[in-house]
């Protein structure tokens, strides 16, 4: 036994030795094979196990186990040396000029307008508002008529609306939808209740300067329902303001008015810039108006609306509101648009900020 | 519409004692009239003093500036160097003491002055013009010329040297706030409407009383005066009133500082007491000059009627109108005078040496009002008002309170009064349930609250059970139309800040949100993804772009009424914009890679049809490499994205937009869904576009009808596939897809091919061309041998040069 034991401590010795002067990996993986291999030294040693008392055989076989632990650690050990020091070596003979530019794909722009667009989508998908389509261009009826507007609103003059060169039907005349809202007695005369609409469309006005563009977009939410009140329309106003422009900011309502709401209202946001305050470093804040942003408009839809839609005002009750896409898109960014009318002009300088 | 409000002048109709301005603005614009700004009047009048020259003397080193001695109402005079043009000594001046803000020249941000030398000589303040501290409104005058209180205020005033100007002027702590007035309430447009709002919102005391009622002309002063309404349509009442014996001149400063208070300028008394009523009751009047009336017989006559046809009038503006039988004139016994409620004519109006006059205070049809204001492109404070809808019950009390100011200010006598009014409307009635209030609202409001809140606005209200019945205040005649517009004046007057925000909770709506607008958003994501810009034109376009573009602008929507010949044709297509926002950019981006998705407007069965509107998508490549094929590759990305699969191609060799050979059309089945191709080059001549452009032009409604559908599931093979690679030398003419097809065709081994080079040019002959695909073999039940692929090349091999004769490379 004792002979036993002194070859496994030679043995030991010579391989930690040996580990100990490798000079790399492949000399190293060598080492493991010569000594700790399928048919290296030390199976050798172990292969006379046989030739001594049962007894003995634990205490050698013990031993040679740890010495096959011992060798296996240090063997370890320096190869994560090796490793260590090949990776430094990487960095000089693997050297690139990281600091260049990345390959990046090819860059594209959405137009704010459409940013705007989807994000006012989103926030109102939240709450249960169904974005849906109905026409940009569309009867008088749908677009005034119904919409509780006397024959001789101004709105309805060739001065504020553009018309389309086409017979006048039972509806009335073609016109280019100078709002939204003849999607509200579109949509309620599906009559499918209750409603949460939101509807973004191209609207039309005469006038082009530099806050008005002929061509724009606003978008309308419908909501009707038994029971609906004023607090409602708040919660819901507040609701997008907040996801909108940020959980700081807060809304109000002034009185305000359109024909086909009533009560209507002029939906306000606090300004973000001075804080709701008015006052900016003790000047006034150039920004709003006395603390507070003009968003639009909103109101109850008026009973005579909802008949128009063929619903029945005294069962049920609902809000609109609506406004300009462009405008709240200007307001989030904090850019104001100087000119509103170069969202039209395609500018590729100006659309590749976007 | 915007209203400018002085506080102190407001303070004499309604009692709003201990409330700030501040305080008056932010509860009146929650509950009514929003107070938008708020700007002091003696802003630029701290520490200026009216001060007395007592000596205007030289100054030893500048010719045009003067050495004065003033006295300011303290022991000694203080010494000023002044370059004022108009200095004489014993003029009562404005003196800005050191300290005080002032304007230079009127012009740029206030400067605080300080003691100074002024070329050698100590000056203490200085002597102002008027646009320097604020005032030019109220003393027009000169560049140079220094304000002659004396001279401007005359005698009534006194003027005590030392005295604050702000005091002396009447504006010490008043400020005049700019409130916005929505179209249906034109009554607040004045200052008793805006007192009526300020009552009721602020709970506080009317002080308006009416002015005394007008004085019966005696038989002594008694002088004819005839009034006839032609058209009771367009003229609902017309009331004059002549009155003699005046003196026109200035007004007197407290009527001119109200009108300046609210922008508008004075002009003679006549013309301000006018202005002044309208300020007071929005009600507009007008004054004409009986010795300047053409009359006929006895008495001046004033006829509201419309003009006819070849009729003119020289109106105030010194411009003269045509005018024609739509339009309601005020005409003498000759002619128009006045286009009525909307301006006089100049000849007739009141000057300095006017004593004998008719005031005129009518109603006028809001709508004709309106569209001969547009038609005639003149505009004034009156017609803004009439074409809102006033109440001709109002007329009586503006018009005694213009005869009270004539009569005390320019010394007149009533000799006439004359007030037809062929119908006089009833004040409506409207009931609302007190339930339905609260429901409206979303709390709860007590029936005796809702009663006092409309009585508080000036209706009179009865109750039986829950109903309240109101009856309409003249001044609210034309706003208040339905039960329902009571629920807003209680709702407005209780606040709508006070009612609190609650997210509705429910029944989810069973209408889902529409796919396309979901794949729209799809496909702007695809295409920014892939490089693309976004642009967004107008829908409308010009005749040009269509013709230059080579598409007819015939069958197309056509707008009645164009901003300009820009905007004419409702467009059919978007290409032309795209391809024109190309041509806009090319100067500066010689590489440009672009999108847009809108609607088109189709005609459909006709013009009686409301239009199709159909979603299109434009892409446009310009600048270098192969731009028809990067189209194309976007086309085969977004269809692969959105799931269409089985898509057929065909080439297109049209004359027109695109290039006769170089544009191809994809379609599902016969739908087709898009045209990709390079433009015309006669096209892109016309778009003096220097370069090759391709487009894709797509119909996402189309598009979207068989997208998502392709997607299924097939097990990957569990067998092994083999790939091998051909290059065949063709005619350059042949094309790629049909060999492809061929190819599909031969086995059903064969699971695909897929093109990767063309090669044309150097060791090729001339029109020969070498195209290279990877052919991919496999086989759902078994590997395949090699022997069996090679047979299968081979087999494809002779195909090709049967069909194509295709030559192996």
């Amino acid at each position: 036994m004792g002979i036993m034991l002194d070859q496994l401590e030679s043995l030991r010795l010579s391989l930690l030795k040996a580990v100990s002067d490798a000079a790399s990996m492949g000399e190293l993986e060598e080492i493991e094979t010569k000594f700790l291999g399928r048919k290296g030294e030390l199976t050798a040693i172990l292969r006379q196990l046989g030739t001594i008392p049962v007894e003995e055989r634990k205490v050698v076989g013990s031993r040679a186990n740890e010495v096959k632990m011992e060798g296996e650690a240090a063997i370890a050990d320096r190869r994560q040396v090796f490793a260590t020091s090949a990776h430094a070596e990487i960095a000089d003979t693997d050297w690139a000029d990281v600091t260049e530019p990345g390959v990046r794909p090819p860059k594209g722009h959405l137009h704010p307008v459409s940013q705007a667009i989807r994000e006012i989508t989103k926030i109102f998908d939240h709450v249960g508002f169904s974005r849906v389509r109905h026409p940009e261009v569309d009867w008088d009826w749908f677009a005034f008529e119904s919409l509780n507007m006397p024959k001789e609103h101004p709105a309805r003059d060739e001065w504020e609306t553009f018309f389309v060169d086409a017979p006048e039907t039972k509806q009335g005349r073609m016109v280019l939808t100078p709002h939204t809202s003849n999607s509200q007695v579109r949509e309620l005369l599906l009559g499918e209740l209750p409603i949460r609409m939101i509807n973004i469309a191209k609207c039309y006005r005469r006038q082009i300067d530099v806050t008005h563009v002929p061509v724009f977009h606003q978008f309308e939410g419908l909501y009707v329902d038994k029971d609906v009140s004023i607090t409602h329309l708040r919660g819901v106003l507040d609701y997008f303001a907040k996801s909108y422009f940020g959980p700081d900011r807060v809304t109000r309502l002034r009185p305000h008015h359109f024909r086909f709401t009533e009560p209507s209202f002029e939906i306000d946001v606090s300004c973000g810039v001075c804080g709701g305050t008015g006052l900016l470093n003790g000047a006034k804040c150039r920004t709003c108006k006395r603390g507070w942003l003009e968003l639009g408009g909103a109101g109850m839809v008026h009973p005579n609306v909802l008949k128009a839609g063929g619903v029945d005002p005294k069962v049920y009750s609902g809000f609109a509101f609506g406004w300009g896409i462009e405008r709240t898109a200007s307001m989030k960014s904090g850019t104001k648009l100087d000119d509103i009318r170069i969202l039209y002009k395609n500018d590729i300088r100006f659309l590749e900020q976007f | 519409m915007n209203s400018l409000v002085s506080y102190n002048w407001l303070k004499h109709y309604v009692d709003l004692k201990g409330i700030t301005p501040e305080e008056f603005a932010r509860k009146m614009s929650l509950c009514g009239p929003a107070v938008e700004k708020i700007v002091p009047r003696d802003e630029l009048l701290q520490n200026v003093v009216v001060g007395k020259l007592l000596d205007v003397g030289p100054h030893p080193n500048a010719d045009k500036l003067r050495v004065c001695m003033v006295d300011v109402g303290e022991k000694a005079p203080t010494q000023i160097v002044c370059g004022g043009s108009n200095l004489e000594v014993g003029q009562f001046v404005a003196l800005a003491k050191v300290g005080a803000r002032v304007k230079w020249h009127g012009e740029g941000e206030p400067v605080t002055l300080e003691a100074a030398k002024l070329r050698g000589v100590e000056s203490f303040g200085m002597i102002c013009g008027a646009n320097e501290i604020g005032l030019a409104e109220a003393f027009p005058h000169e560049e140079k010329e220094i304000v002659d209180l004396g001279k401007e205020l005359g005698a009534t005033v006194a003027l005590k040297p030392g005295m604050p100007i702000a005091d002396l002027l009447d504006l010490a702590g008043d400020v005049v706030m700019d409130i916005e007035v929505t179209g249906n309430r034109v009554d607040a447009m004045g200052m008793i409407g805006m007192a009526r709002e300020a009552s009721a919102i602020l709970n506080r005391k009317m002080l308006w009383k009416p002015a005394k009622k007008l004085p019966k002309p005696s038989t002594v002063d008694r002088k004819p005066l005839a009034i006839k309404i032609h058209d009771k349509e367009l003229c609902h009442r017309y009331m004059g009133v002549r009155v003699a014996g005046l003196k026109n001149g200035p007004s007197p400063w407290w009527l001119k500082q109200r009108l300046i208070s609210a922008g508008l300028n004075p002009i003679s008394l006549l013309v301000d007491i006018t202005n002044y009523v309208l300020l007071e009751y929005a009600q507009p009047m007008h004054v004409f000059d009986v010795a300047r009336l053409r009359v006929k017989g006895k008495s001046p006559e004033l006829h509201a009627r419309r003009a006819k046809a070849g009729e003119s009038m020289v109106a105030l503006d010194g411009k003269s109108y045509d005018l024609d039988e739509k339009t309601l004139v005020i005409a003498d016994a000759e002619g128009p005078v006045a286009v009525a409620g909307i301006m006089g004519g100049e000849h007739s109006g009141a000057y300095e040496d006017t004593t004998d006059v008719i005031f005129e205070c009518a109603s006028f049809d809001q709508v004709s009002v309106r569209r001969t204001s547009r038609r005639l492109n003149l505009y004034s404070d009156s017609q803004l008002r009439f074409e809102k809808g006033l109440s001709a019950e109002g007329i009586p009390f503006a018009m005694a309170q213009a005869i009270e100011l004539a009569c005390e200010l320019g010394g007149g006598t009533v000799v006439a009064v004359e007030d037809v009014y062929p119908t006089k409307p009833k004040a409506r009635t409207f009931s609302v349930s007190t339930k339905e209030v609260e429901a409206r609202m979303g709390v709860k409001v007590p029936a005796a609250t809702q009663k006092k809140t409309l009585q508080n606005l000036g209706f009179k209200v009865t109750s039986s059970g829950s109903m309240l019945k109101a009856t309409t205040p003249w001044w609210r005649e034309y706003d208040i139309e339905d039960g329902v517009d009571l629920i807003e004046e209680i709702a407005r007057i209780y606040g709508y800040g006070n009612i609190p925000a609650i997210l509705p909770v429910g029944e989810l709506p069973p209408r889902p949100t529409d796919t396309e607008v979901v794949l729209e958003d799809r496909v702007k994501e695809i295409a920014k993804g892939a490089g693309l810009t976004e642009c967004y034109s107008y829908s409308f376009v010009s005749k040009a772009l269509f013709e230059k573009s080579l598409h007819s602008p015939d069958r197309a929507f056509k707008v009645l009424n164009p901003l300009t010949e820009e905007f004419v044709i409702m467009r059919t297509t978007i290409a032309p914009s795209l391809l024109q926002v190309v041509a806009d950019n090319q100067e500066r981006f010689r590489e440009q890679s672009l999108f847009e998705v809108a609607n088109a407007y189709l005609v459909q069965q006709g013009y009686h049809e409301l239009p199709n509107e159909s979603l299109e998508l434009a892409c446009a490549y310009f600048g270098e490499g192969d731009l028809f094929k990067k189209a194309k590759g976007f086309m085969e990305h977004l269809l692969e994205e959105l799931g269409v699969p089985g898509i057929s191609w065909k080439r297109v060799s049209e004359q027109g937009f695109w290039h006769s050979g170089r544009t191809i059309q994809v379609f599902k089945g016969d739908i087709l869904l898009a045209t990709i191709g390079e433009v015309a080059p006669n096209v892109l001549v016309n778009f003096k576009i220097d370069g090759r452009v391709a487009m894709v032009h797509g119909y996402l409604e189309e598009i979207f009808r068989v997208a998502g559908h392709g997607a299924s599931y097939t097990p990957p093979s569990a067998f092994p596939e083999s790939r091998r690679d051909l290059a065949v030398v063709v005619d350059t003419r042949t094309e790629y897809a049909k060999m492809e097809h061929v190819i599909v065709g031969i086995d059903s081994l064969i699971a695909s091919v897929e093109w990767f080079d063309t090669y044309q040019g150097k060791g090729l002959p001339e029109g020969k061309k070498s195209v290279a695909m990877h052919i991919t073999f496999a086989s759902d039940a078994r590997t395949l041998t090699t022997e069996e692929v090679d047979t299968l090349m081979e087999k494809i091999q002779k195909t090709l040069k049967t069909s194509f004769g295709a030559e192996m490379r």
